[in-house]
C-alpha cells in the first residue's frame, strides 16, 4: 500500500513555495523504494482520511479563513491525526493550526484550528529573512534548520505545546529565542525554503513519525552542499538582516 | 495629415511651471546629465537611475513636474510590462509618422520614480510619454500625472518579501482611481486577472481586454470578499465568477483566440509580432486596444508593433565568446511558467539570484514546473544555483551547477537559450554589450 502525502489547500495556502514540503516527502520515499502518492485537496472537496501526513502551507489572511472553515466543515483531518496521521505546518498553516490568530488591519481575532496550544497575535515588527534555528531531536541530538521567514504574527505557546526549536538568528515565534511548536504528532514552523528541502532530517523525521519506524539514509551531497551555503550566508549576515 | 485621428494629433496643455521651477528643473536635470555621463564612461551602466536620483534630490518635485504638459499613456502589472511599453510606443510612434519625436519612453524599463523622471528629463518637447511604471508608482502616477490611459497587464505573487500581500498593490490602486474620479484614466485591463478587475473596479471607464495566461495560481480568492472563486466554460471560452459578491470576469471589447486578436467589431487580426510566446499575443492585445484608444488607426498599430524585437534585452540573441545564447527574463512563478516552453535547447542555461530585485526568498522555485525539462541537461548558475540544483534533483531532471555566469555559458558550439531572474539578466545584457 502506498504512502499517502495529503497537500491541503494549494489555492488557498500556497503562495511561499510550501508545496515544496510535499514533494520531498514523497520523493525521498520513492528513493527508498517506498510506494509513495501525493494527494491534493482543494476547498469544497473532502480531505482524504486515510493519509499518512497532512501539509499546510503559508497564505493571505483571507485565505487563512476560508482554510479554517473549509477543514472545520469537513472533519478530516482531525480524524486523521486523531487515527495517527503527521500534520506539518508551515507560517500561515502553522497560525491557523492553533487556538486563535488575528487578521486584516483591525487585528480581528479569529478561531484556529486548535490543534496546537497556541495563540497569534500581530507581532512588532514584520519578520522578514533568512533565519536559523537549532533542533533537538526526541533522541536528544541536535540539528540546525535553515529557512526563510516571512510573517506579521507572532505566535506564544501554551503548556501543551513545545517549541521546535532555538533561534540562532531570525525572529521565530515572537522574538523570544524559541521557533515553531510540536504538540503530538502535530508540528508547526515559520520557514519557507521550503523547509524540507534545506532539512532534510526534519523530513525525514515526520516520515519515520507518521510510519512507525526508522528509514535508512540517504545521503545527497548537493543538499548537504546547500546547507553549507545557507547556514554560512544566514550567520555572516547575522542579525543584520 | 488630415487622415490621422483627431485624438492622436491634440497637442498636450504646456506645463506652466512657476520660474523657480523650472529653473530648478533645467539646473537638477544638467547636473543629473553630467553624473550619468560620468557613470557611463566609468562602465557602470547606462546612469539612468544615477540621474534620475540626483534629479529628485535636487529637485524634489521633479517626478510631478516633468508629466506635466503630457500626454501620458502609463502600463503597469507583474509580467510584461517592459513589453508591452515597446509594444505601445512602436504603435503610437507608428500613428504619428513623421511626428514620432513626439513621444517618449522609458525604454529601458527603469520604471521606479527616478527612471521615469530621468527618461522624461532627456526629452523635454516631447508631448506624447508612454511609461513603463512599476505596480507601486502607479498610485502617484494617476495622482500626479493624470494620465490618458492606463494599461493593467496582470497580478501575480512576485518578490514577497518585500509585497508581502499580493492583493494591498490593488487595493492602493482602487484608492487612487476613486479620488482620480471621472477625470481618470481610461483603463485598459485583462479581464482574465480577477485581481486585475478588482483592482480596476473603481476606474470611471475600463476597455476589457480577454487575454490567455498559463498562470492562475493567484486567482483563487475573490479580492473582494475572500470567497472562493468559480470557474465555468461558457460558448464564450472560461469565465470566472465570485459565488460571495458581485465581482464577476467582465464581457471583453477586445480578445486574444490563439495567436490572434479580435477586435470589438469581431475582425481578427494576426499582430505578427517578432517577440515570441502565447503571453506576448495577449500583451499585443492590451497595446494594441490602447493604441486604437489613443487615435492610432489599426494598420499603423500593428505595422508599429511588428517592429519590436528585442524590449530592454528580452528576448535578445547575445554572443559570449564562441557561445550564442538567446536571453530570457523571468521574474517570478507566472514569468516562468511562460518562459519555460520558449527555453528549447540542450543544455538549457538557468541562472538564479537573491538579491532585492529577484526577491530574497527563493522558495518560488518550487512552485515552477520545471518537471518539464526532464530528459534535458540545465546548467544552474548564478549565487543561487545550488537551491535550484536541489529543486532540480527532486523534479528528477539532469543538471550541472556552474555558480559563475560566464563560466557557465563556457564556448558552446551551438546556440543555448538562457533564462534568469532580474540581476543575472541584467549583468548577462552588460556581458554583451547590450546595456
Amino acid at each position: 500500500m502506498s504512502v499517502e502525502i495529503v497537500l491541503v489547500y494549494q489555492s488557498l495556502l500556497g503562495i511561499y513555495g510550501d508545496r515544496g514540503n510535499a514533494m520531498v516527502l514523497r520523493q525521498r520515499l520513492i528513493w527508498r523504494g517506498i510506494d509513495a502518492v501525493l494527494t491534493e485537496v482543494e476547498p469544497g472537496d473532502p480531505v482524504p482520511a486515510t493519509g499518512a501526513v497532512y501539509l499546510l502551507g503559508g497564505g493571505e489572511d483571507a485565505a487563512q479563513v476560508s482554510a479554517v472553515r473549509g477543514l472545520q466543515a469537513d472533519g478530516n483531518l482531525f480524524r486523521a491525526i486523531d487515527n495517527g496521521a503527521v500534520l506539518f505546518a508551515v507560517c500561515a498553516g502553522y497560525q491557523i493550526a492553533g487556538k486563535t490568530f488575528t487578521v486584516g488591519e483591525q487585528d480581528t481575532v479569529i478561531e484556529g484550528l486548535g490543534l496546537l496550544d497556541a495563540t497569534t497575535r500581530r507581532g512588532t515588527d514584520r519578520a522578514v529573512g533568512e533565519i536559523l534555528t537549532s533542533w533537538t531531536h526526541p533522541d536528544g541530538s541536535e540539528s540546525l534548520i535553515t529557512g526563510f521567514e516571512n510573517h506579521g504574527g507572532f505566535t506564544y505557546l501554551g503548556a501543551d505545546a513545545t517549541p521546535l526549536a532555538k533561534v540562532e538568528v531570525g525572529i521565530g515565534n515572537a522574538g523570544d529565542g524559541t521557533e515553531g511548536a510540536v504538540q503530538g504528532r502535530v508540528i508547526g514552523t515559520y520557514p519557507h525554503g521550503p523547509v524540507l528541502a534545506r532539512n532534510p532530517e526534519l523530513a525525514d523525521h515526520l516520515l519515520s513519525v507518521a510510519l512507525n519506524r526508522e528509514l535508512e539514509p540517504l545521503p545527497r551531497p548537493e543538499i548537504d552542499e546547500l546547507r553549507r551555503q545557507r547556514i554560512t550566508a544566514v550567520r555572516k549576515a547575522g542579525n543584520r538582516r | 495629415m488630415g487622415v490621422m485621428p483627431a485624438e492622436l494629433t491634440t497637442p498636450a496643455t504646456p506645463a506652466s511651471l512657476p520660474r523657480g521651477d523650472r529653473v530648478r528643473l533645467w539646473t537638477a536635470t544638467r547636473v543629473g546629465d553630467a553624473v550619468a555621463l560620468a557613470s557611463r564612461l566609468a562602465g557602470k551602466g547606462s546612469g539612468a537611475s544615477i540621474r534620475g536620483q540626483i534629479l529628485t534630490r535636487l529637485a524634489p518635485d521633479a517626478f510631478a513636474q516633468l508629466l506635466q504638459g503630457r500626454r501620458v499613456l502609463a502600463v503597469s502589472g507583474t509580467n510584461g510590462k517592459t513589453t508591452t511599453t515597446h509594444l505601445l510606443a512602436a504603435a503610437v510612434r507608428a500613428g504619428l509618422g513623421a511626428d514620432a519625436d513626439r513621444l517618449v519612453t522609458n525604454a529601458d524599463g527603469a520604471n521606479l520614480h527616478y527612471g521615469i523622471a530621468s527618461a522624461l528629463s532627456q526629452r523635454r518637447r516631447a508631448d506624447i510619454a508612454v511609461l513603463e511604471t512599476d505596480e507601486r508608482v502607479v498610485s502617484d502616477m494617476i495622482a500626479k500625472a493624470r494620465p490618458e490611459l492606463l494599461v493593467l497587464l496582470n497580478f501575480s505573487r512576485d518578490q514577497l518579501d518585500r509585497h508581502h500581500e499580493i492583493k494591498a498593490l490593488g487595493r492602493a490602486w482602487r484608492v487612487a482611481l476613486a479620488a482620480a474620479g471621472k477625470g481618470g484614466p481610461t483603463i485598459v485591463a485583462n479581464a482574465s486577472d480577477p485581481l486585475v478587475v478588482w483592482s480596476a473596479g473603481t476606474a470611471a471607464r475600463v476597455i476589457w481586454v480577454e487575454t490567455v495566461t498559463a498562470w492562475s495560481a493567484d486567482g483563487a480568492l475573490c479580492p473582494g470578499c475572500g470567497a472562493v472563486l468559480t470557474h465555468t466554460e461558457t460558448a464564450a471560452g472560461p469565465r470566472w465568477r465570485c459565488p460571495g459578491c458581485e465581482l464577476h470576469q467582465p464581457e471583453p471589447q477586445y480578445r486574444v483566440s490563439g495567436d490572434q486578436i479580435v477586435l470589438p467589431s469581431g475582425k481578427m487580426v494576426r499582430p505578427d509580432l517578432q517577440v515570441p510566446g502565447s503571453f506576448n499575443v495577449s500583451n499585443a492585445a492590451c497595446a494594441l486596444a490602447a493604441a486604437i484608444e489613443f487615435g492610432v488607426p489599426l494598420p499603423q498599430a500593428l505595422a508599429g508593433m511588428h517592429t519590436v524585437t528585442a524590449p530592454a534585452g528580452r528576448f535578445a540573441t547575445a554572443t559570449f565568446g564562441a557561445t550564442t545564447a538567446r536571453l530570457l527574463l523571468a521574474k517570478n512563478p507566472a514569468g516562468w511558467v511562460e518562459a519555460l516552453p520558449l527555453a528549447a535547447s540542450d543544455p538549457v542555461i538557468l541562472a538564479i539570484d537573491s538579491v532585492a530585485a529577484d526577491g530574497k526568498d527563493v522558495s518560488w522555485l518550487w512552485d515552477v514546473p520545471y518537471e518539464q525539462l526532464a530528459g534535458r541537461t540545465v546548467v544552474c548558475t548564478g549565487p543561487r544555483a545550488q537551491d535550484l540544483a536541489v529543486r532540480l534533483s527532486y523534479a528528477g531532471v539532469d543538471h550541472e551547477v556552474i555558480p559563475d555566469l560566464r563560466a557557465a555559458l563556457g564556448e558552446r558550439p551551438r546556440p543555448v537559450d538562457v533564462i534568469a531572474t532580474y540581476t543575472p539578466f541584467q549583468r548577462l545584457l552588460k556581458m554583451a554589450g547590450l546595456r
